[in-house]
């Protein structure tokens, strides 16, 4: 095997005094043919040292160590030189696809460039390879679409097309996966796979353990910008020795404990959908569909992407009215006490102010008694002086904790809670997942939970609704 | 209906509306104006030395102007529908035939004005949009908060006095030649470029700072290429979209600018006709001014159409 990249030494430290180091040194060699994935945390420094390694590191940060490429020291490089390497020697699948897509340019024509204007091939032959890499990739019909018109996974195909017009060696894809349902994560990594060849290679950057495995080769787990351990994928992921990597392990919901025995369901129901019936577009959604929640109770609810799920919750929550059926929620319950947990918690909190004004206002809204407020931060374990701060400078995890605090202030009866893990890290998502469905027993709230992951589903919920699409 | 007529056909109504409001509006306020309305028309036609009692009368004779208002203002009314928009007062020549020579000269100076405005703003914002100094931002600011402060006359009497009187590289005002139009495209120019400037510099920077122009840059275009394929794009909604917004400062600018630099436009002769009670140029001219407006902005909304292909589709 050909190692296409040394990385010896890597490390990355704030550049104004005092110097922290953000990534402890590593060093790893990347072979043709053999993926290397980097396991951890979002935070944990997996991503700056995507960033260290391809030069694009934020202004205040600065890369130490060595980026062997080609007999050369990368990292040396002045940057206007190492912008030149870009899309030829590296190819970067970028995080959110559908955000790095020009929403302005069609899809042919984002692809299109890089083989004329990166891998420089005539204006017919470049006409062609885009022609060539859409077919291949299942995206045809779709060279004159604007990146708004196409799926997540669509987009992440083009967007991988475009990265890679000129065959780079050493592709580079950060958390390609985020926030896909597992069909789609399998499409992924079976796209990630194409990369690997004989020429090149892979270094995935990612959380997700199934990611790892699917891939293979070898992998390292980081965490807080340390490498805790790094070896063969089967080795790692079977026998992990590190204390941080057996519970990121046993953080992917098949590994967690059975439920709690399901509370027992009291006669009267809090929340009632009959005979439910919605359209989108032409697509009928569901139909004749009812399902009762009761005090305490946690349902979960699956199927694939856009069958639905939302648009249920949102039914039973009354934001939407269904084509046919009703709803019926249980008597003397303000509509206030019917809430709704986000998928996105930055998205769900006003940014710019801190996390105590947003709460008070809340509050004084709904005259709500504060002093509930440390009791509850104390049970979420939530420390006071978050208060302080603002939703960006909070972590996905404990943001989302503030978001089921800010619920729990209004007394709810129905929680809808929409894949409200799904963007925090396996380990978070075990601690967020457990928080809340025993805070919700402890309020005699309903929940209904959406996930697109059967195991975190039948982990975590005590009964489930499954909907086909 | 598709969209696009749908978008013409409420600009077709908006004008209709903007003739009966600018003509009712002008109607009412010309007959309010204190003074007599037959001695100011006499003192526009024979000036204000020649004017005599007699004069006047002869002049309130001949216009009826003791007349109903409420018929005066439906014969005008009832003229605009056949496309007929009367005789001046003062020169008694068809409104119509004056309008068309008035209205070339405005367009010509509003174009220009327009167009330096885009040539000065845009490439400043582009540049400091782009750049990560924080120097030129502040320095475009503090340009741009001085010239949008600054009322069009005054920015106006400052080149007056600077490229004609102490340089003495251009003349004052008057007309007839092209160097009698930098001057006052110029002064119009400044204050559209100093909103063009910050709007441009906002929407690089939000631009450069997008994941699709970091992406861009990721996979191989130079930092030209993708300003060229993925920036100005983006950039250009925003800033023709402003460009509506700053017609009402154009517009204005126009009347001010073209008193002050003797330029024979729309404005001028507004401004010579409320003087003079010219009512039905007042009618005419403002009634131009008012459907220019709605025309700039529908050819500002065809312009983000076209620029944009996320409208072509919604």
């Amino acid at each position: 095997m050909t190692p296409l990249m040394e990385v010896r030494n890597l490390c990355v430290e704030t550049t104004q005094p005092p110097i922290h180091t953000l990534l402890h040194p590593v060093s790893f060699t990347l072979h043709a043919g053999r993926p290397l994935t980097l396991l951890g945390e979002t935070g944990s420094g997996k991503s700056l040292l995507a960033q260290a390694v391809m030069g694009t590191l934020p202004p205040g940060l600065r890369a130490r160590g060595d980026v062997m490429v080609e007999g050369r020291n990368f990292l040396a490089l002045p940057a206007r030189a190492r912008a030149k390497w870009w899309g030829r020697h590296f190819a970067l699948l970028p995080q959110e696809p559908w955000h790095a897509l020009d929403p302005t340019m069609r899809i042919g024509a984002q692809i299109e460039e890089g083989h004329r204007l990166v891998a420089g091939r005539s204006r017919s032959a470049a006409q062609h390879a885009t022609d060539q890499s859409l077919m291949r990739l299942g995206l045809a019909d779709c060279r004159r679409h604007l990146p708004q018109a196409l799926s997540g996974g669509m987009a992440q195909r083009a967007a991988f097309a475009a990265a890679r017009t000129t065959e780079a060696p050493i592709v580079i894809a950060d958390e390609p996966t985020k926030g896909l349902d597992s069909t789609r994560r399998d499409e992924v990594v079976t796209l990630l796979r194409e990369a690997l060849n004989e020429r090149s290679s892979l270094l995935a950057i990612t959380h997700d353990i199934d990611v790892a495995r699917q891939l293979g080769g070898d992998i390292m787990v980081v965490r807080d910008g340390i490498c805790l351990e790094q070896g063969e994928a089967r080795t790692v992921l079977d026998a992990p020795r590190s204390e941080y990597a057996k519970r990121l392990i046993a953080a992917d919901p098949r590994h967690w404990p059975a439920p709690a025995s399901p509370a027992p369901a009291s006669a009267q129901p809090v929340i009632e959908g009959r005979t439910l019936r919605m359209k989108r577009g032409n697509r009928v959604l569901f139909s004749n569909l009812s399902l009762t929640l009761s005090p305490g109770e946690i349902v979960g609810l699956t199927g694939p992407s856009g069958c639905g799920k939302s648009t249920l919750g949102d039914i039973l929550l009354g934001i939407i009215t269904p084509d046919e059926g009703h709803v019926h929620r249980a008597r003397g319950h303000a509509p206030l006490r019917f809430q709704k947990l986000y998928q996105d918690p930055p998205a769900a909190f006003a940014p710019h102010w801190t996390l105590h004004t947003l709460l008070e206002d809340l509050c004084a809204r709904h005259r709500l008694d504060r002093g509930r407020i440390p009791l509850l931060m104390t049970r979420l374990g939530l420390h006071a002086r978050l208060l302080q701060r603002q939703p960006g400078q909070l972590s996905g995890g404990e943001l989302q904790r503030f978001s089921i605090l800010r619920a729990l202030l209004l007394e709810p009866v129905f929680l809808f809670a929409d894949e409200p893990t799904s963007r925090l890290d396996p380990i978070t998502q075990q601690d967020t997942l457990a928080l809340l469905t025993d805070v919700a027993r402890e309020h005699d709230c309903a929940v209904l939970l959406v996930s697109h992951d059967p195991a975190l589903i039948t982990a975590s919920c005590d009964r489930q609704v499954v909907l086909s699409g | 209906m598709p969209p696009l007529a749908m978008s013409l056909l409420q600009r077709v109504c908006q004008a209709g509306l903007v003739a009966w409001v600018v003509g009712t509006l002008t109607f009412v306020l010309t007959r309010t104006l204190p003074g007599d309305m037959a001695y100011r028309i006499a003192a526009g036609r024979y000036g204000h030395e020649q004017v005599t009692a007699a004069a006047a009368e002869a002049v309130r004779a001949e216009l009826a102007l003791e007349g109903s208002a409420v018929q005066a203002y439906l014969q005008w009314f009832g003229d605009l529908a056949r496309g007929d928009l009367g005789r001046s007062l003062v020169s008694g020549q068809p409104v119509a035939g004056e309008l068309q020579h008035l209205l070339g000269h405005s367009a010509q100076l509003a174009g220009v004005a327009i167009v330096m405005a885009l040539l000065i703003g845009v490439p400043f914002g582009l540049a400091s949009g782009l750049s990560r100094h924080r120097l030129l931002d502040r320095l475009g600011l503090a340009l741009a908060v001085a010239m949008r402060s600054l009322p069009p006359f005054v920015i106006g009497l400052g080149l007056i006095m600077l490229f004609s009187i102490t340089l003495g590289w251009l003349p004052a005002a008057g007309s007839g030649h092209l160097t009698h139009l930098w001057l006052p495209a110029m002064a119009l120019a400044l204050g559209l470029a100093a909103v063009s400037s910050r709007v441009t510099h906002h929407a690089m920077a939000r631009v450069a700072a997008s994941p699709f122009y970091a992406f861009a840059r990721q996979k191989g275009l130079s930092a030209r290429q993708a300003l060229y394929r993925h920036g100005l794009r983006n950039v250009s909604v925003p800033v023709v979209a402003y460009l509506g917004v700053q017609l009402i400062y154009l517009m204005e600018g126009v009347v001010v600018i073209e008193s002050l630099f003797a330029w024979p436009g729309i404005g001028h002769a507004l401004v010579h006709a409320v003087v003079a009670r010219d009512v039905p140029m007042i009618q005419g001219t403002a009634l131009v001014l008012g459907l220019g407006f709605v025309l700039l902005n529908a050819l500002v909304d065809l312009a983000c159409r076209g620029l944009d292909p996320l409208r072509q589709t919604s």
